[in-house]
């Protein structure tokens, strides 16, 4: 069977997604901060605190978006 | 009790080297020679026939056929049908692994993580080719949303920058997540199989309560019709009491079993979701904001 003919299976599958795509935004904006920090500048905390912060915002940003593509 | 993680050690049957790179032959690249080898197989069974009315095996290609191609139109749109052998592939192959990976003694290629951040990368990196063959420099605009004021580009392009990069991530963590911890957790249950205790009990009187345990199962309908409701509640109360005593065992086997149910659907929808974001991913990359005017 096509997974994606039972609504209630459907929705499960779209509503584990949204997990995963805010955790990996959050890792990669994370990531993104602390190399900027280590080997461009050496700006102590703060590159990944904002990295994190843009980090979050992407991953509500991708879970919105994932939200607007919702199937009917 | 055994390490619940063993499955997913690889050792190399036959030891090889090409150009001082290490290509050993181990269960995994077996595995995916199967696997390929199946899917290959089946297919080919499937539409060497060409009936008008189908028969078993075809009908099933047909559906799957269906399936991915209304997957690309809904995300991709008409333009989008040149992608359908590439994501037919990859859905399948994906599909077959997971399943396959079921069978005990077998090993779930997909379980691990090179093999799913090989296709995350690939997949990621061929939406970002086709996006610049496509629109040129301006497929850069895809790090800004449309409608965005002037002001707010310095804030909006670093987090569209990290939500881009986040995408080949989540893709590959999804699939080999998922996978690792439903087989953890069939290796925890199958190894209390094995390691549970067995309640102490004379084994006259285990062989006494299982003639019991038949006679309850054999006049279950005069137990019920006699006693009602309350003998029905009784009836299910006593029997996994009288078979924990006899093999305390059932319990994680039942359990088992179910997980095992679980586990098809999750590699059902592990595959259906990993395609289908390729094709969303694709889909953006086709059409530079196209996609959400066209969201519902």
């Amino acid at each position: 069977m096509p997974p994606s003919t039972d609504p209630f299976y459907a929705g499960l599958g779209q509503a584990v997604r949204i997990g995963t795509e805010m955790l990996a935004a959050l890792i990669v904006g994370g990531g993104l901060g602390w190399l900027v920090d280590t080997y461009l500048f050496s700006s102590g905390p703060w590159g990944m605190v904002a990295g994190l912060i843009l980090g979050a915002f992407a991953g509500v940003r991708n879970a919105y978006r994932m939200a607007q593509r919702w199937p009917k | 009790m055994e390490n619940p993680l063993h499955p997913f050690e690889l050792h190399p049957f036959v030891h090889l080297s090409l150009l001082g790179v290490d290509i050993s032959l181990n269960k995994a690249v077996l595995m995916m020679w199967v696997v390929v080898a199946l899917v290959a197989g089946l297919l080919i069974a499937a539409g060497t026939s060409r009936r008008l009315v189908p028969r078993k095996l075809q009908s099933l290609a047909e559906l799957l056929v269906e399936f991915i191609r209304g997957m690309i139109l809904d995300t991709m749109g008409r333009e989008g049908m040149r992608f359908f052998p590439f994501v037919s592939t990859l859905f399948v192959f994906i599909l077959f692994c997971n399943l396959l990976g079921l069978v005990p003694g077998s090993f779930t290629v997909t379980s691990q993580i090179v093999v799913t951040a090989v296709f995350a990368l690939f997949v990621y990196s061929m939406s970002i080719v086709v996006g610049f063959s496509l629109h040129g420099v301006k497929f850069l605009g895809i790090l800004v949303p449309s409608g965005t004021p002037a002001w707010m580009l310095p804030l909006m392009i670093p987090i569209e920058l990290v939500s881009q990069l986040a995408r080949p991530l989540s893709l590959a963590v999804r699939l080999f997540a998922n996978m690792t911890a439903g087989h953890t957790v069939l290796a925890v249950l199958f190894g209390m199989l094995v390691s549970m205790p067995f309640i102490p009990a004379p084994l006259a009187v285990k062989v006494g309560l299982f003639f019991v345990l038949v006679v309850l199962i054999v006049m279950r309908r005069r137990i019920v019709a006699s006693a009602g409701i309350v003998g029905l509640i009784l009836w299910w109360c006593l029997i996994p009491v009288l078979l924990s005593i006899i093999w305390i065992r059932w319990l994680p086997f039942v359990v088992s079993i179910a997980i095992n149910g679980l586990e098809v659907f999750i590699a059902f929808i592990q595959a259906y979701i990993f395609s289908i974001l390729t094709c969303v991913y694709l889909g953006d990359a086709i059409h530079l904001h196209g996609h959400e005017e066209r969201a519902h």
